[in-house]
């Protein structure tokens, strides 16, 4: 017999082996083997899906941007003390009866921060 | 393979709706593959529970991400899969058999258990079931002295019947790869398979 001859029937034996080993399996692993099967066919994309709910992904964003939106709107201009006095001083300087009453009171407001009876006072003041 | 093109043809020209057509035939890929698929993975795993998860693991995968697939894709794409969720977890016991070699520990212990591997009689024809049973263990020991790219083209062309081009695309090869990893493979395990069985009749 040739090389070639055995070699295939080699084959034709090891294929029967692995085959007959298959068929030899148990009813316990076949039916693990059944289940793990449908629970990969759970994974199976439904293409009966009604056609507005390609937009839903869509819509969701949407609501969330207006929601964000909204949030931003809304928020209390509180949050920063820093940024609400520099504005409070930016109405004072812009307000033209505020600069003419500095004008007038700036050394008498000068004098009195170099008091020391009022420097506590002042410190305690907001 | 051919139940499953078959069915999807057959499927196809009934022209009926689009999950039905997709479910049918890769349901009964799967069902003609999943046995066959185990026991390549418990030849490699040699573990059942680990043998069923890769077979699981490999069936979703297919499924997720190549159902819409052409039906011919799908036993390529499919041992891909099931090969390199073999090879992760031998590169997985790799590493800790190293580490538990490194603290002095054996990683082998609870990997072989020839009680759990052996596989369940058959009924109608005892005598028969021990020969069988007895070729595909000697089979499988000697797969087992292979290197693993020979052991992988031997299992996917013989056992599963995949082409060669089927093949290079499940291991990820060229087909000129896949013949001369096949071809020393067959002259391989020949070789030990006969000396085998010399020893076993010199007893």
């Amino acid at each position: 017999m040739s090389d070639e001859t055995n070699a295939t029937d080699f084959e034709q034996r090891t294929k029967h082996a692995f085959d007959d080993s298959v068929a030899a399996l148990d009813g316990a692993t076949r039916s693990r083997l059944t289940q793990a099967r449908h629970r990969a066919l759970e994974e199976l994309p439904s293409q009966h899906r009604a056609p507005w709910r390609a937009l839903v992904p869509a819509g969701a964003l949407a609501a969330t941007a207006l929601v964000a939106a909204l949030f931003v709107w809304q928020r209390p201009q509180t949050q920063n003390p820093v940024r609400e006095t520099a504005l409070v001083d930016l109405e004072i300087l812009l307000g033209e009866e505020d600069l003419e009453m500095l004008d007038e009171e700036l050394e008498f407001y000068g004098w009195i921060e170099q008091q020391p009876e009022f420097a506590s006072a002042t410190d305690s003041v907001g | 393979m051919g139940l499953a093109l078959s069915i999807a043809q057959r499927e196809a020209s009934l022209g009926r709706e689009g999950a039905l057509i997709l479910r049918a035939p890769i349901e009964a890929f799967l069902r003609e593959v999943e046995a066959r698929a185990y026991r390549i993975a418990l030849v490699h795993i040699r573990d059942r529970d680990e043998a069923l998860d890769i077979v699981q693991d490999a069936m979703i995968r297919l499924v997720n991400r190549y159902a819409k697939r052409p039906s011919e894709e799908w036993a390529p794409l499919f041992y891909r899969i099931l090969q390199n969720r073999i090879r992760d977890i031998q590169r997985r016991r790799a590493v800790r058999s190293r580490v538990l070699s490194f603290f002095g520990g054996t990683a082998s212990e609870d990997e072989h258990d020839p009680i759990v591997e052996a596989p369940a009689p058959r009924t109608e024809n005892p005598l028969e079931q021990v020969t069988a049973g007895d070729a595909m263990e000697a089979v499988e020991r000697a797969l087992r002295e292979l290197p693993a790219r020979q052991r992988e083209a031997f299992m996917l062309r013989n056992f599963e019947g995949l082409d060669v081009a089927e093949t290079a695309v499940a291991m990820g090869c060229t087909e000129g790869s896949v013949k001369t990893h096949y071809s020393r493979a067959v002259h391989r395990l020949r070789d030990m398979l006969r000396e085998h069985g010399e020893e076993q009749s010199n007893e």
